[in-house]
């Protein structure tokens, strides 16, 4: 039963990305644009580039949409929902999001096409600047709750969001999750308007719908992954528990595609550059931050 | 019963992939091959109910293998494999060396004591705890020195590949 609600609420939240997606890229509210050009893309053919390296070229896809529910399944939608309630969540969604990147390096060398492939290495060299934002402000969430269970950590902010109390966690955590989940100003890897659509563009059809649905549960993982360790995940007063983690997540994912909007795309280098050296010394400010106060908190 | 055939299992999908590392002429294939089999090892360690080792060994070898796989497509002459080039040598010398090193670790299996075997597992909370507490306590010397020097060589690799630029 927790199975299948997990799933319809996957859907649901996919659903409405896809709807914001749309809303903030044409600034039209289409409700029904999700399934238009869903069923579109599935009666499209769906077609194999010449000469491709077929296994990698089927495999990218899938691995995109299995790696975005992987995640999603670990992180608690409310009190006791929670798909897998591993004790080493927390690292699980990391390894979770790293297989996007594989997935990614697979569809950009599958289909034995240039453009592709280069949009495919550009996300690996994308992983090398952010990770290190994704796994650091990780860290001190869960020093404060001191487990790794997604669960625990949402508990531990029973008290007080870790917003409050990581604001640069925080916001070194959103940016790397809009590079994670490739949000312009992030875009390497589809790159629209320069590479041809990148490691999207050699595949159709239902292949496509895969990976753009994957790409979907994605975003929708990595927002929710915000709200589970830094906006408190369910808690909240008056309404139920997983009203606050939808909503929120919503928020998340609002300002996740907004920020990026109207911001020139960001230079391969240049973000390197960025997240190593600003960025990782920021999070080990972090780090030696919340070790003070919860030392502090300690005595 | 079913531990032992989850650990069999994802041993013999390692070693399946494991040899697939060199039985493919493209280099993103023989990476991602090497990748598989280091996961099916994740795997076993969770069929083994080492969970952190586990979901680390799967984080780890994600970014690591990938990696790898851009420095094989840099280096080699053809990457793709299609041109059907040979990039083995030394094999005969290799057949004796891997014999030998296979030879040494079954040795070692059957040969080493291994102590009591545990008849139930700590919790994956308590195995992480555990290993953090060893971790800052007996064996923080050696990590901090591995961590130290291979940050070391990370920089001195760096320091080494960047071109001089001449400011005129």
């Amino acid at each position: 039963m927790t199975g299948l609600a997990f799933i319809a609420a996957l859907f649901a939240g996919a659903y409405a990305v896809a709807v914001l997606e749309a809303w903030m890229a044409t600034g039209r509210w289409r409700l029904t644009l999700p399934i238009l050009s869903g069923a579109a893309l599935l009666g499209r053919e769906s077609l194999v580039p010449r000469r491709p390296d077929r296994l990698l070229f089927e495999a990218g896809p899938p691995i995109v949409l299995i790696a975005a529910v992987s995640a999603a399944a670990v992180l608690p939608l409310a009190p006791g929902v929670i798909l897998i309630d591993l004790a080493t969540g927390a690292l699980f969604v990391n390894a979770a999001w790293a297989y996007v990147m594989v997935a990614l390096v697979m569809a950009g060398w599958g289909p034995n096409g240039a453009y592709a492939m280069v949009a495919g290495w550009r996300f690996l060299g994308q992983l090398v600047a952010y990770s290190m934002l994704i796994v650091m402000p990780i860290t001190t969430v869960a020093m404060r709750a001191e487990s790794l269970s997604t669960a625990a950590i949402v508990e531990s902010q029973a008290t007080g969001w870790n917003v409050v109390t990581q604001p640069l966690g925080f916001g070194l955590f959103w940016l790397a999750a809009m590079a994670a989940s490739f949000i312009p100003p992030f875009d390497h890897p589809v790159a629209p308007g320069e590479l041809a659509g990148g490691v999207t563009g050699e595949y159709t059809g239902v292949r496509l719908a895969v990976f753009r649905l994957g790409r979907l549960v994605l975003v929708l993982s990595l927002s929710i992954a915000i709200v589970v360790f830094y906006l408190g995940g369910w808690h909240g007063p008056w309404l139920p528990g997983w009203v606050w983690t939808a909503a929120k997540t919503l928020i998340v994912v609002t300002t996740m595609l907004a920020g990026g909007r109207s911001v020139p795309r960001l230079r391969s280098e240049h973000l390197l550059a960025w997240c190593w050296k600003l960025g990782i010394p920021l999070a080990l400010v972090n780090i030696l931050w919340v070790g003070i106060i919860l030392w502090m908190v300690d005595r | 019963m079913i531990q032992a055939i989850f650990v069999g299992l994802w041993g013999g999908v390692a070693i399946w992939f494991g040899i697939s590392v060199f039985r493919t002429s493209s280099m993103v294939r023989s990476a991602l091959s090497l990748l598989a089999s280091m996961a099916a090892i994740g795997g076993m360690f969770l069929a083994l109910e080492a969970e952190f080792l586990g979901v680390l060994q799967l984080m780890m070898m994600a970014t690591e293998m990938s990696i790898m796989a851009i420095f094989m497509v840099m280096f080699m002459m053809d990457p793709g494999g299609l041109g059907q080039m040979e990039m083995t040598h030394q094999k005969r010398a290799a057949g004796v060396a891997g014999l030998a090193g296979g030879a040494v670790a079954v040795a070692a299996v059957l040969l080493a004591d291994w102590g009591p075997i545990v008849a139930e597992a700590d919790g994956p909370d308590m195995q992480t705890r555990a290993l953090g507490i060893e971790l800052m306590e007996r064996s923080m010397l050696i990590f901090e020195t591995a961590g130290v020097t291979i940050l070391v060589a990370m920089i001195a690799a760096t320091a080494v590949a960047i071109t001089r630029q001449r400011t005129p």
